[in-house]
């Protein structure tokens, strides 16, 4: 497969960066506390720490489904702490999101759900077809493309959760145990997607509690334990 | 072309479900009280166009056989003035059996035979309706028969107008009363639509979705859910109305007054549906812009 860098993107803001981010929900205790990490555009970082550490959370600030407690959180160089309503969607945009849980839209076929994002951004009709076919042939989909997410097995809709976070080029990608529901063989293409978005600029951020997966890829580590964020080379 | 394709699951939400229901029933009123307001326009036209150069001149009953004579000299004379003015077309002195048809819905048909002494009606059709040729000829009318009634029909015309203005208006209410509660329903119908589709908008929202697009997709569904109920509203007040048609075609002549909705009206009952499908939509999109604001 064959990627193309759709967006240069701001070289000189790094893609993410924390000031002193803090998160509680409510009023209960803090699940996050006093993260500060800046990364560059084109860096690649597994996201590890045990189950409840805060992992799911760090990413939910990432693509903004909430605002931290305290601190701001800055993507591509705007603070998204403050940003207003409108302007989250551009930033959106700019981001490919693999859920754990992988929220495909079961009333939509492979082909749709993969293809949202394009739609979303008025991409033409004969270009969505064109690239959702071409991602989906490369993830080993391509006889499924008509069928709906809650016929597939696990694999096959992370699969399709990774075509649609990855469909639009984004300048970064947070996935969240992206290879946790697939053979090592898949895994392994999946990584090697990751790897060759990088390579054309992307950040990544890659949550998984996979010890193996981590040893076999030499990337630095983000450490979450009780909320505090370390960083491993 | 414009594409009417939704991302959000068709007739997939309880609340939607209802739309096409509560939208058939709105456009089967909203027909009805259509109609009512052309057939009050129509009977007001067909009114005015029979009343409009007409007068009617009443000359009062004889009470005795002697002067019987009188009257008809009386009538004479005023059938002279009339057409001595030159704004007059034509001069019509009803007969007694005319006057007796006239009559025979309210009194019976053998009011000729009774002593009810009844007046002299003549039937006048003018050049000119403006008041003041009215005025000339009642004055020349007052000057060979005082007694003589001259009758315009202006104000009775003029108090049928405002009941049936009233009634016209009352049926503009009812019109907009549907409008408001379709509009209502579909706040409503919205609101619930967003709270069960909350997990799919917000997948929406992190691929990049403007609250626009998320808008924009409830308003191509409702406007779909609601154009099938449009359909089957139109189809019914359609036959409702044609039913009543018929039915006031039965009824004898003369006691209804005659009234024909248009070619103009029919073509434009489909409109009523379309605009009802176009009002929930319009109502969708701006319901659902307002509720996204609250959230991230």
């Amino acid at each position: 497969m064959t990627l193309s860098r759709k967006e240069k993107p701001d070289e000189e803001a790094p893609a993410v960066q924390l000031d002193s981010v803090a998160l509680r929900y409510e009023q209960g205790p803090f699940i996050l506390k006093d993260l500060n990490l800046v990364l560059p555009a084109d860096s690649i970082r597994f996201l590890t720490g045990p189950s409840g550490a805060g992992k799911t959370s760090l990413l939910s600030l990432l693509y903004l489904a909430q605002r931290p407690s305290l601190g701001a959180v800055k993507l591509f160089g705007t603070d998204v702490t403050a940003a207003n309503r409108g302007r989250l969607p551009a930033i959106r945009r700019k981001l490919g999101v693999i859920f754990q849980d992988f929220r495909l839209l079961d009333h939509l076929s492979t082909f749709d759900n993969v293809a949202l994002p394009l739609r979303i951004a008025g991409i033409a009709e004969t270009e969505i077809k064109e690239n959702v076919t071409e991602l989906l042939s490369w993830v080993g989909l391509e006889d499924l493309m008509e069928t709906r997410p809650a016929v597939l097995s696990g694999g096959q809709k992370q699969r399709v959760a990774i075509a649609r976070a990855v469909v639009n080029r984004p300048q970064l990608i947070l996935a969240d145990e992206p290879t946790g529901n697939v053979d090592d063989e898949i895994g392994m293409r999946l990584m090697q997607l990751f790897i060759e978005l990088n390579r054309l600029g992307a950040c990544i951020i890659i949550a998984t509690h996979n010890e193996h997966l981590v040893s076999r890829f030499d990337f630095p580590r983000l450490s979450l334990a009780d909320g505090c964020l370390e960083e491993q080379a | 072309m414009i594409d009417l394709r939704s991302e959000l699951p068709l007739g997939g939400d309880s609340a939607t479900a209802y739309i096409p229901w509560l939208v058939a029933i709105m456009v089967f009123l909203g027909t009805l009280a259509v109609s009512g307001v052309n057939t009050f326009d129509s009977i007001l036209q067909g009114w005015s166009r029979s009343m409009t150069g007409t007068l009617t001149v009443q000359i009062p009953s004889a009470a005795s056989e002697t002067s019987l004579s009188e009257t008809t000299a009386q009538i004479e004379r005023v059938v002279r003035a009339l057409n001595a003015t030159q704004i007059v077309d034509s001069v019509t002195v009803l007969s007694k059996s005319e006057l007796n048809n006239l009559l025979a819905p309210w009194l019976g048909d053998d009011i000729g035979d009774s002593d009810i002494p009844l007046p002299t009606l003549i039937d006048v059709t003018l050049t000119d309706e403006a008041p003041q040729t009215v005025e000339k000829l009642r004055t020349a009318i007052a000057e060979v028969v005082p007694n003589a009634v001259v009758d315009d029909h202006r104000r009775w015309f003029g108090h049928l107008i405002e009941l049936t203005e009233g009634f016209r208006l009352l049926a503009l209410c009812v019109a907009c009363v549907v409008a408001i509660a379709l509009a209502l329903t579909v706040v409503y119908a919205t609101r619930a639509s967003l709270a069960e589709f909350k997990d799919i908008i917000a997948v929406f929202h992190f691929i990049g979705a403007q609250d626009m697009y998320v808008a924009t997709q409830f308003a191509k569904r409702t406007f779909l859910a609601a154009f099938k109920g449009s359909i089957g509203g139109f189809a019914s007040g359609t036959v409702t109305l044609l039913l009543i048609r018929w039915l006031a075609q039965n009824v004898e002549s003369g006691f209804l007054p005659d009234v024909s909705l248009g070619l103009s009206f029919w073509l434009t009952l489909p409109f009523i549906g379309i605009l009802a499908a176009l009002l929930a939509m319009v109502t969708a999109y701006i319901t659902v812009l307002g509720t996204l604001r609250t959230m991230m």
